[in-house]
């Protein structure tokens, strides 16, 4: 047989092989054993930090203002019932929540809401994240007390306006690792001990998904960037200031 | 090295990006497509810049929309950037221009370097990845390498990647470049012009700036899984403008300390303080694409009052290559500066 026939007869195996593999990178075979042996086998080989959650410390203007805060609280009663505490917990208190909302002047919105047995509190403000948790524990602390004896671990806080520094600590740890803008700073979080680039080594920048796979496996709850921003750059007492509301 | 000489290697090595580049033609960007309309600044728009076209009249312009290759051969369905070039048309004959691309930023931070990323992005013959390769790119949980676009023979991705990984200035881009995709149409994509660049406001105030180009119709990318069609974004572009206008909002992102100023390779932070400057508004295919769209030469150096180029400089470097590629392609000289 020529060489040419050969080729001809390889060729369109080639192809179909192609086509088989394409499909498996889709197929529910892979996403199990990408999921459940592949992921775990590489958090072992190249183990990641965990990251800390919440908005990164910066000293530009922009990035201090509309900040986001994603606490994921886990309830200690993870019925009915002690989702009904945690919904009587905030509405019994609204009269302390609005005012310590007009008083602190940095919040744009907050929510609370429960998933699964967890209350999440969800809110965007602007400065300081600390100040941020200072200010309201002295305006809603005993809100804050009310919620956070409902929670998992959260007892030894109580009162928070007593423990205010731990407090702030426990609440940190309790805010959602928020991946980066910028895809490519992913190369910079490496395994535990060397980045995931070393300098003047070859990156290949498709680590870039391995090394977002990875930061989801250690910190499974994450927030998609720093959010997105309908009027960026501008505080809510700039906002209260301009719409002459008599802030 | 002299300006003048770095502006002809600047456009001698974007021409060896595409060995097949028709004489005569751009260099990069050379396929694409002339439009007419005006420009409307937003009420606040004079606010923050004094330049006319931000004062209040419409203004007449003209846009080019165009794939960056510059191969005569047209491939409207591969993923690359998109071109957005926007004349405004002021009084007295004279003219601004602003130049944007669908990608968020550049590949390199200063001319020298954007020499040795084109000579590394000199297209290469492609072929698809060998299965077992992929297979080897899935168990590492690296997205596989994509096959080929059909007919597909050269490609300059794998050279850009690989200087990429030793460029880190480069690597934002590329990677950002590697999700492009290619929009259902020129007018469903956001265009950057990328560069910063210094407006002066009423009081005297200068402020550092980028400029965006953001569609009314929303963005909206072709199913990359599908196969690519080469020619659809003019006809496209035709039957939207024949049945209704096509609109962009100019916004602009005002820098703070810290920001890099005079650096492309690096995206501002998208939650900058944004402006609303203006309305495109695009209701003209003209007929004659050679005069209207062809024989006209965009320049981001052509300025007027009121809006002045930052350090960067790779825009000071765009300035005179842009100039010298018009020469050597014959295309319409528009003096520098006239108002």
């Amino acid at each position: 047989m020529s060489v040419r026939r050969r080729m001809n007869q390889l060729v369109p195996r080639r192809a179909s092989l192609n086509d088989l593999v394409n499909s498996m990178s889709k197929s529910r075979l892979f996403g199990w054993l990408a999921g459940h042996v592949l992921v775990p086998y590489w958090a072992r080989k190249t183990p990641v930090h965990k990251q800390p959650g919440g908005a990164r410390a910066t000293v530009q203007p922009g990035d201090n203002v509309q900040r986001m805060m994603n606490l994921i609280l886990p309830l200690k009663d993870k019925t009915a019932v002690g989702r009904a505490k945690a919904a009587m917990a905030i509405a019994s208190n609204l009269d302390e929540i609005y005012a310590g909302l007009d008083n602190v002047g940095t919040v744009h919105f907050a929510r609370f809401v429960i998933i699964e047995n967890n209350m999440c509190m969800i809110s965007c403000y602007d400065g300081d994240f600390s100040n941020y948790i200072r200010d309201f524990v002295a305006q809603l602390g005993t809100v804050f007390d009310s919620v956070i004896a409902l929670i998992e671990d959260g007892e030894a806080m109580i009162p928070t306006r007593d423990n205010i520094d731990t407090f702030i600590n426990w609440v940190h740890d309790r805010d959602v690792y928020q991946i980066p803008d910028t895809a490519t700073e992913l190369l910079h979080y490496g395994t535990i001990g060397q980045p995931a680039v070393k300098s003047g080594e070859v990156a290949d920048l498709r680590l870039i998904a391995r090394a977002l796979i990875l930061q989801l496996h250690a910190n499974p709850n994450a927030l998609l960037g720093s959010g997105y921003r309908g009027y960026p750059g501008i505080s809510a007492a700039r906002i209260r200031d301009k719409m002459g509301f008599g802030w | 090295m002299a300006e003048r000489d770095m502006a002809r290697h600047l456009v001698d090595a974007v021409i060896a990006d595409s060995p097949d580049h028709k004489r005569g033609t751009r260099p990069a960007h050379t396929i694409g497509i002339g439009v007419k309309g005006h420009f409307r600044a937003s009420p606040v728009a004079r606010d923050w810049c004094v330049a006319e076209h931000f004062c209040g009249r419409e203004v007449e312009a003209s846009v080019r929309f165009s794939n960056s290759s510059g191969s005569p051969v047209q491939h409207d369905g591969w993923s690359d950037a998109r071109g957005m070039a926007t004349r405004f048309h002021l009084s007295g004959g004279g003219a601004t221009d602003l130049l944007a691309m669908t990608l968020r930023e550049f590949f390199s931070a200063t001319p020298e370097d954007f020499l040795a990323f084109a000579q590394a992005a000199i297209p290469r013959p492609v072929e698809p990845p060998r299965p077992w390769r992929k297979i080897a790119d899935m168990l590492r949980l690296f997205p596989p390498l994509p096959d080929p676009y059909p007919g597909q023979r050269t490609s300059s991705v794998g050279g850009s990647m690989a200087y990429s990984g030793l460029h880190s200035a480069s690597q934002l881009a590329a990677f950002d470049a590697s999700f492009l995709g290619a929009p259902v149409s020129y007018a469903r994509a956001t265009y950057n012009a990328v560069h910063t660049f210094i407006v002066t406001a009423p009081d005297g105030t200068e402020r550092y700036v980028r400029f965006f180009w953001q569609p009314a119709a929303g963005v909206e990318m072709v199913n990359p899984d599908l196969p690519p069609i080469d020619n659809y974004l003019q006809a496209e572009l035709r039957d939207r403008i024949a049945n209704w206008p096509v609109e962009f909002l100019l916004l602009m992102t005002v820098g703070e300390m810290g920001d890099p100023l005079t650096d492309p390779t690096k995206a501002w932070p998208l939650h900058r303080m944004r402006i609303n400057m203006g309305t495109l508004c695009l209701t003209e295919v003209p007929d004659d694409q050679q005069a209207h769209c062809e024989q006209l030469a965009f320049n981001p150096g052509r300025l007027t009052d009121g809006i002045a180029m930052s350090d960067d400089p790779v825009l000071i470097a765009r300035k005179a290559a842009y100039e010298l590629s018009r020469e050597l392609r014959g295309g319409a000289a528009c003096p520098f500066d006239a108002v």
